[in-house]
C-alpha cells in the first residue's frame, strides 16, 4: 500500500470517529430536548393557577395594584439592565452567539441615546463572551442551563427586582432563544421590568380551565392576610415565572439547536467519508494499473 | 369515626407533586399555622416556608418542605401552590447551610428598608426553616 493510500485511510478512520461522536451528541440532545419540553408543559398548570389567583385577589382588592413599585415606570430611564440567557456549553450552532449579538446591538442602541447599560448573563457562554469583550456582567448565573430549577429563576428575578425597586436600574430587558420547534428557535427580546399590568390580567394560554367557577363564590372567600397583601407577593411572582419560562425555553432551544447542528455535522462527515473512499479507491486503482503496465512492459521486453 | 376526605393538589412550577384525597392539610400562612379539614370555608392564603403535612389518615402522613406559596380552598378541594415542595429526606444539609450563610452575609451587607434587605431576610428564613425540617427528618 502506498503512502497516499495509507493517509487517506487514516483520515477516513478519524472522520468516522468524529461521526460517531456527533451522532451520540445528537441522540443525547434529542433525549434532553424531550425532557426540556416536558418541563415547559409542567409549568403551565402552575402559571395558570397563579394567574387565576391574581385575578381573584385583584377583584377583591379593588384597583390597588398600581401602587406596587415594580409596576410603576421610573421617571427617567438612565440605566438599562440587559439579561442575556445563553447556555453553559457550545457546539449548538448560532444558539449562543445570536443572543450575545442581539444583546450587544440593543446595548449600542441604548448607549447611543445616552443611557448606560448593565449586563447580567445566565450560562457560561454568555458570561465568558461578555467578559472577553470587556463588558463583565454584574449578575453571573452559571452551572444550571442544562436543567434550570425554579430556585435558579427566583435568584435571577429577585436580583433584578431588588435592583429595580431600589432604583439602581430603571428598566430590564431579557434576551433568550424562544422555543418554537426542535428545528426552529427565535431570538426574543422582552421587557421584564417595569411589569406591564396588561400582561398580568390578560387571559394567557396557561388558562387550561376558565376562571368562572372561581369567581362565582368569591364574595364568601376568607383572605389570609388581606387581598392587598397577597397581591403584593403574587405580582413579583410573574417576574419569576417569566424568567423561569425563558430559562426553560432557552434550554429546550439549546438542545434543539445542538441536535440540528450535530445532525448536519454527522451528514457532513458521511459525505466526507464517501469522498475520501472514492479518493482511496482511485489511488488504489491507479496503483494497480501502474503495476499491470509494468508487468506488461516487462513481458513485452522479453519477447 | 373516620373523617371526611377531600381532594388536595400540590403544584410547583416544576410540576405536580401530590394529588390525592386526604383528611387534613396542615401548613402555615403569614397569619399563622392552619389546619384545613373537609368543608372548610373558601379561603385564599399566602403561605410561608414550613413543613407541609398531608394527612391521608392519622398514621399515614405525607410531608414536604414547603417554600413560599399560596393555598386556595374551594368547594372542589384544596389547591396548594408552592415554589418548592421537597421530600424532607432529600434535603441537603450542607447545601442549605451554604445558602443560609450566603443569605446572612447579604443581610448584613445591605441597608435596612431596601428591597435587597427584605429579599435576604426572606431567603434566610426559608433556608432556616428547611434546615430545621432536614434536622428533624435526619435525627
Amino acid at each position: 500500500m502506498s503512502a497516499s493510500q495509507r493517509d487517506v485511510k487514516t483520515r477516513i478512520g478519524s472522520v468516522k470517529n468524529i461521526q460517531k461522536i456527533t451522532r451520540a451528541m445528537e441522540m443525547v440532545a434529542a433525549a434532553r430536548l424531550r425532557r426540556a419540553e416536558q418541563r415547559i408543559e409542567a409549568l403551565r398548570p402552575y402559571a395558570g393557577a397563579i394567574r387565576r389567583m391574581t385575578r381573584q385577589a385583584a377583584e377583591a382588592a379593588g384597583s390597588e395594584m398600581a401602587a406596587l413599585p415594580i409596576l410603576s415606570e421610573h421617571d427617567s430611564e438612565d440605566t438599562i439592565a440587559l439579561l442575556l440567557i445563553t447556555g453553559d456549553r457550545g457546539l449548538a450552532g448560532a444558539f449562543n452567539s445570536q443572543i450575545v449579538r442581539a444583546g450587544l446591538r440593543a446595548a449600542a442602541e441604548h448607549e447611543a441615546e445616552g443611557r448606560s447599560v448593565a449586563y447580567s448573563a445566565a450560562g457560561r457562554r454568555g458570561v465568558s463572551t461578555l467578559t472577553f469583550r470587556g463588558k463583565e456582567p454584574q449578575g453571573q448565573y452559571v452551572g444550571f442551563t442544562d436543567r434550570p430549577s425554579y430556585a435558579d429563576a427566583r435568584e435571577i428575578a429577585e436580583d433584578l427586582v431588588a435592583a429595580y425597586v431600589d432604583d439602581k436600574i430603571d428598566r430590564v430587558e431579557i434576551f433568550y432563544n424562544g422555543y418554537i420547534s426542535p428545528l426552529t428557535q427565535e431570538v426574543r427580546r422582552e421587557t421584564l421590568l417595569p411589569l406591564q399590568q396588561a400582561t398580568i390580567l390578560e387571559a394567557g394560554d396557561d388558562d387550561d380551565d376558565g376562571g368562572e367557577a372561581d369567581s362565582a363564590h368569591h364574595s364568601l372567600v376568607e383572605y389570609e392576610p388581606d387581598p392587598e397583601e397577597i397581591l403584593k407577593r403574587l405580582i413579583p411572582d410573574y417576574v419569576e415565572i417569566s424568567v423561569y419560562r425563558a430559562l426553560l425555553e432557552s434550554t429546550a432551544s439549546e438542545h434543539g439547536a445542538r441536535m440540528t447542528a450535530m445532525r448536519s455535522a454527522s451528514e457532513n462527515a458521511g459525505e466526507l467519508i464517501e469522498d475520501l473512499t472514492l479518493e482511496m479507491n482511485r489511488a488504489r486503482q491507479a496503483e494497480i494499473t501502474q503495476e499491470i503496465m509494468e508487468v506488461v512492459a516487462g513481458a513485452e521486453s522479453l519477447t | 369515626m373516620a373523617k371526611d376526605r377531600f381532594q388536595v393538589e400540590v403544584l410547583t412550577p416544576e410540576g405536580e407533586v401530590f394529588n390525592d384525597e386526604v383528611e387534613m392539610v396542615s401548613t402555615r400562612t403569614t397569619v399563622g399555622s392552619i389546619g384545613i379539614l373537609a368543608h372548610h370555608q373558601p379561603l385564599l392564603g399566602m403561605l410561608e416556608p414550613t413543613e407541609l403535612r398531608l394527612y391521608r389518615s392519622d398514621s399515614d402522613v405525607v410531608r414536604y418542605a414547603q417554600g413560599e406559596g399560596y393555598v386556595q380552598v374551594s368547594p372542589d378541594g384544596v389547591l396548594v401552590l408552592v415554589e418548592e415542595a421537597q421530600d424532607p429526606g432529600e434535603l441537603d444539609r450542607g447545601d442549605l447551610q451554604d445558602k443560609q450563610r450566603k443569605a446572612e452575609e447579604a443581610l448584613s451587607s445591605c441597608d435596612e428598608g431596601t428591597e435587597e434587605h427584605r429579599r435576604a431576610a426572606r431567603d434566610k428564613r426559608r433556608w432556616e426553616t428547611f434546615l430545621r425540617i432536614a434536622g428533624d427528618g435526619g435525627a
